[in-house]
């Protein structure tokens, strides 16, 4: 299979990690960044580098933006050159256009350009930190629809020790169980402790729900908040 | 070495050893109980809050885990595994 091709444009802190993971994940990374030093510094990670203006056509054309399967945008700094580059990318066909924005007025301008996904990392972490912060106990949460979530949560004190079926999670808290995961205390051949994470992925309605076990559920928000007590 | 030392040092191990199988064994109280005895004989023994921290941490305790891998990198900067954990806890990838 033909390995996908990116093109980040931008190579501040987000592009450039951008860069390198999506290199980890064996794709294709064209980097572009008007700074021959950070151009520099990334090019023994990602397929090619180039050092261009990506407010000039012309330069990215020639260096092949148009070939790629999705370009990121990320230039932080100036709006200006993020629009401009954005509108260039988009005049030249690319299919998938995503934008790093770094302010409302940003992405509303993205959208109305077509861009294809925007996204706001500084409003997205801010978010999550506050989440984390006010609920402790909800480790991670993935917004599936405006009304439902799918969230990875300490198991209540009231439901230990009890079987899935015998929980109650559905009927009291209206919400599903979909995945388990558990600490295990491991002694490794060096005699040193560790722990060792399992998933169950598939639990049963008679799998019994220990202290401490972390819960992967489904369900509305307001049952969710219900959960997390 | 004389026997006090001896004696200090062997009831230090084994209230280690005897933690560790607690710990294993899901006793989680009564492991605390033994590394804590390992810090009354010894405050400057890593491995005792280490395993502490490990035990916080399985217990979804992560405050005081970190706080316990950090007193363990007080004493032992150089101690690989708890800055592993340490890191992994707080969000750095190592």
């Amino acid at each position: 299979m033909k390995k996908k091709q990116f093109a980040i444009i931008g190579l501040g802190t987000f592009g450039y990690n951008v860069a390198v993971e999506l290199v980890k994940k064996d794709m294709q990374v064209l980097a572009i960044d008007n700074d021959s030093e950070t151009v520099n510094r990334i090019s023994r990670f990602v397929t090619q580098a180039l050092v261009a203006d990506a407010t000039d056509e012309k330069a990215m054309e020639d260096a092949g933006v148009a070939d790629c399967d999705s370009v990121v945008i990320s230039i932080g700094g100036n709006i200006e050159t993020s629009i401009l580059s954005t509108l260039i990318v988009k005049e030249l066909g690319v299919k998938n256009v995503i934008l790093k924005s770094s302010s409302r007025w940003h992405s509303k301008v993205a959208a109305k350009l077509g861009v294809d996904i925007v996204v706001y990392p500084e409003f997205e972490m801010a978010k999550k930190l506050v989440d984390n912060i006010v609920m402790p106990n909800i480790l991670e949460q993935i917004e599936l629809s405006k009304d439902y979530n799918l969230v990875e949560v300490i198991a209540p004190k009231e439901i230990w020790g009890k079987t899935i079926k015998n929980s109650g999670v559905r009927n009291n808290y209206g919400v599903n169980i979909i995945a388990m995961r558990k600490r295990i205390p491991i002694i490794d051949d060096d005699g040193q402790s560790d722990i060792k994470e399992e998933v169950n992925m598939m639990p049963g309605p008679d799998d019994e729900i220990s202290q401490n076990d972390i819960l992967v559920v489904i369900g509305s928000v307001k049952s969710l908040v219900k959960l997390r007590g | 070495m004389s026997n006090d030392i001896k004696n200090t040092v062997s009831n230090e191990a084994n209230h280690i050893e005897l933690g560790k199988f607690y710990f294993l064994n899901n006793k989680y109280d009564e492991a605390v109980s033994e590394f804590k005895k390992v810090l009354e004989i010894n405050p400057g023994n890593a491995e005792a809050y280490y395993n502490i921290g490990l035990i916080k941490e399985s217990s979804n305790q992560m405050d005081e885990a970190r706080e316990m891998y950090s007193k363990a990198l007080t004493v032992k900067p150089d101690y690989k595994i708890v800055r592993v954990r340490l890191n992994k806890l707080i969000g750095i990838k190592s």
